[in-house]
């Protein structure tokens, strides 16, 4: 029964690396037309929060127009009220801020967008200096970040990182050192702004903060890279500074887990006996970390297995998944466990998210994709991948059918928030993304 | 806001659950301690040392930041009972009143800021960091440099180099 499942999965991998490696060359041959289409077009009518992207250049016109007229600095007399005047760009034009004492104004830039932050490093040395200042790094986790990012890599002629920032909907491309140009290596797991890729051809691990580019190759372990192990990243404290773990389980049982503090694997022999497998050993459902523990979604009975890393004890929960799901992840949201997946009833096909009811083990759905954008997947073939699974769900897409025009072929990428509840579409990407997670951006994250 | 205080010999002002506060330029403020105490830290301090009953100086804050600041301290406390952003007590009233507040004049919000770190009042503190934040977002190296008045310490390569790390950032 194992067996088959393993072998099960092993087919579904090949499928998967196939569809990452080369279904770019598949969309290269397609006709433009086909990117047109209603599904791409609902989302995108649905979609009605365009925001901030426009508002750089404004604000830049704006400062630039008035330099040339430097306001008077005027002080409010005391008890002259009701004398409140908006503040608009312009109002930075005044010597007032050099006057602001340095934990303030590190209190400031800590606010600011993160890749703002990364663009006044050039400012001056001091400024540049914040990255790795320790009172800047604390002022930086004080400020409360609703917004994780996707980090995925892709491959169109050669392979390159890309993050998305959901809160200004607007991709990055960082410079990922090690990143191999022929072929692509997978985002797998992250922790504290740190990610972990595995590179399945040089058969190692690498630990990299993209935001700096800094990285670390992990030692050789115990339990090989390949495509049939199940990743999980946790962190010692609350932020990377207290050390991390990386912990790999193969689908022979072996399993190991690295310690950042000691730069080490500790191979901890197999996974005992009373502990059913597989783990659904797939990038379309990743681990996730509540705490200590490190969840993942369990094959054949469908269920949930946990590892606490402080503890090294393993925990198997057996919950029914909902009929005719497919592609589902295990997902988290404020610590508690979420399911999602495409729910399928003959051609209707919708994504879902359920949750988990502790006291029952059963899964309750708490949400579904608008009716309207559900009813673009209508009659197609669908497939999901599930890339970010922590607060905001970063949903890949896929749809192709055949009617007597041809055979058509969309992909986009989708995040649902869980806090909001609100679905958007993410921009500029019509590429079907294989490989991806999700991560809280932190400039001082240390591998 | 009034209480029956004990007549244990307190002054007035505790029998009425005021406290008074006095500004840097001299201005006396009498105000509910129970609002301010519970949003500013420091003022609450003061009060848990026995400054209760005598004006409670606070050097670096002018009249007029101390004003907006115990307005703050009034709304947040009386709309949202201190709860933060996230909390659902954060209503449209106070979201309102802190957009409001964000759109006093440059020298105030200096101020301000000022006036919320000294104070411990941290959502005001926030509240004034991040439109600070929000002016500063969309300036190019140069105006910062300018507005901050500091210099460009780098060497031409030493820029370049930087300039390559957070390459990413610049698009």
């Amino acid at each position: 029964m194992e067996g088959a499942a393993v072998l099960s999965q092993l087919v579904g991998r090949i499928q998967e690396l196939w569809e990452m490696y080369g279904s770019y060359y598949a969309l290269d041959h397609l006709d433009p037309r086909c990117y047109r289409l209603d599904f791409e077009k609902g989302l995108i009518e649905d979609d009605c929060c365009g925001v901030l992207l426009g508002g750089k250049s404004q604000l830049l016109k704006t400062a630039e127009t008035d330099e040339s007229a430097p306001c008077k600095r005027h002080r409010i007399e005391k008890g002259g009220e009701k004398a409140i005047v908006s503040a608009s760009p312009e109002t930075m034009e005044q010597k007032i801020w050099k006057e602001l004492p340095e934990e303030l104004l590190e209190a400031v830039i800590a606010r600011l967008p993160i890749a703002t932050f990364f663009r006044f490093r050039s400012v001056c040395k001091k400024w540049n200096s914040l990255l790795t200042s320790t009172s800047f790094a604390k002022s930086y986790s004080e400020v409360p970040r609703s917004y994780p990012w996707l980090i995925t890599v892709t491959y169109n002629m050669e392979s390159r990182g890309a993050m998305y920032d959901p809160s200004l909907r607007k991709w990055h491309y960082p410079s990922i050192p090690f990143l191999p140009i022929s072929y692509v290596i997978c985002p797998v797991a992250s922790a504290g702004g740190l990610i972990c890729f595995a590179d399945m051809r040089q058969k190692c691990f690498y630990i990299c903060n993209p935001l700096t580019g800094s990285f670390r190759k992990l030692p050789p372990g115990p339990v090989p890279v390949q495509p049939q192990l199940a990743v999980g990243m946790t962190l010692n404290g609350t932020t990377s500074t207290g050390g991390y773990k990386v912990l790999c389980v193969a689908y022979n049982r072996d399993y190991g887990v690295f310690d950042s503090l000691n730069n080490s694997w500790t191979w901890l022999g197999a996974v005992p006996p009373s502990i059913k497998l597989p783990i659904a050993m797939s990038f379309m459902s990743q681990a996730i970390s509540i705490g200590g523990a490190i969840y993942f979604m369990r094959a054949e009975a469908d269920g949930i297995l946990s590892y606490h890393v402080n503890n090294g004890s393993w925990k198997q929960f057996i919950i029914p998944l909902p009929q005719n799901l497919k592609d589902h992840a295990l997902a988290e949201f404020e610590g508690r466990l979420m399911l999602v997946g495409l729910l399928s009833k003959k051609a209707a096909t919708c994504v879902c998210l359920w949750e988990l009811q502790k006291m029952t083990l059963l899964w309750k759905e708490v949400d579904r994709m608008p009716n309207v954008w559900c009813l673009q997947l209508f009659g197609k073939h669908v497939r999901m991948a599930c890339l970010g699974n922590r607060g905001i769900l970063f949903l890949s897409l896929k749809l192709w059918w055949t009617d007597r025009l041809g055979t058509f072929n969309i992909s986009s990428l989708v995040t649902y928030d869980m806090s909001s509840k609100e679905w958007q579409k993410v921009p500029d990407c019509s590429q079907w993304v294989a490989c991806g997670t999700e991560f809280y951006p932190c400039p001082s994250a240390l591998v | 806001m009034a209480t029956t205080g004990a007549s244990d010999g307190a002054s007035a002002a505790k029998k009425e659950g005021l406290v008074t506060l006095m500004s840097g330029d001299g201005e006396i403020f009498e105000v509910e301690a129970a609002a301010v105490a519970a949003l500013s830290v420091t003022i609450r301090h003061a009060i848990e040392e026995g400054f209760g009953d005598r004006p409670i100086p606070l050097p670096i804050v002018g009249a007029r930041a101390l004003a907006l600041a115990v307005e703050y301290c009034r709304k947040h406390h009386s709309l949202g009972g201190g709860a933060g952003e996230d909390s659902a007590a954060y209503d449209d009233e106070l979201r309102a009143f802190d957009h409001n507040l964000a759109k006093v004049d440059r020298d105030t919000l200096f101020d301000l800021i000022e006036a919320a770190n000294y104070l411990e009042i941290e959502g005001l503190l926030n509240l004034m960091c991040r439109t600070v934040a929000e002016m500063m977002k969309g300036k190019s190296v140069e105006e910062l440099r300018r507005t901050f008045d500091v210099s460009n310490d780098y060497t031409p390569e030493e820029e370049e180099e930087v300039r390559r790390e957070v390459s990413w950032a610049l698009d």
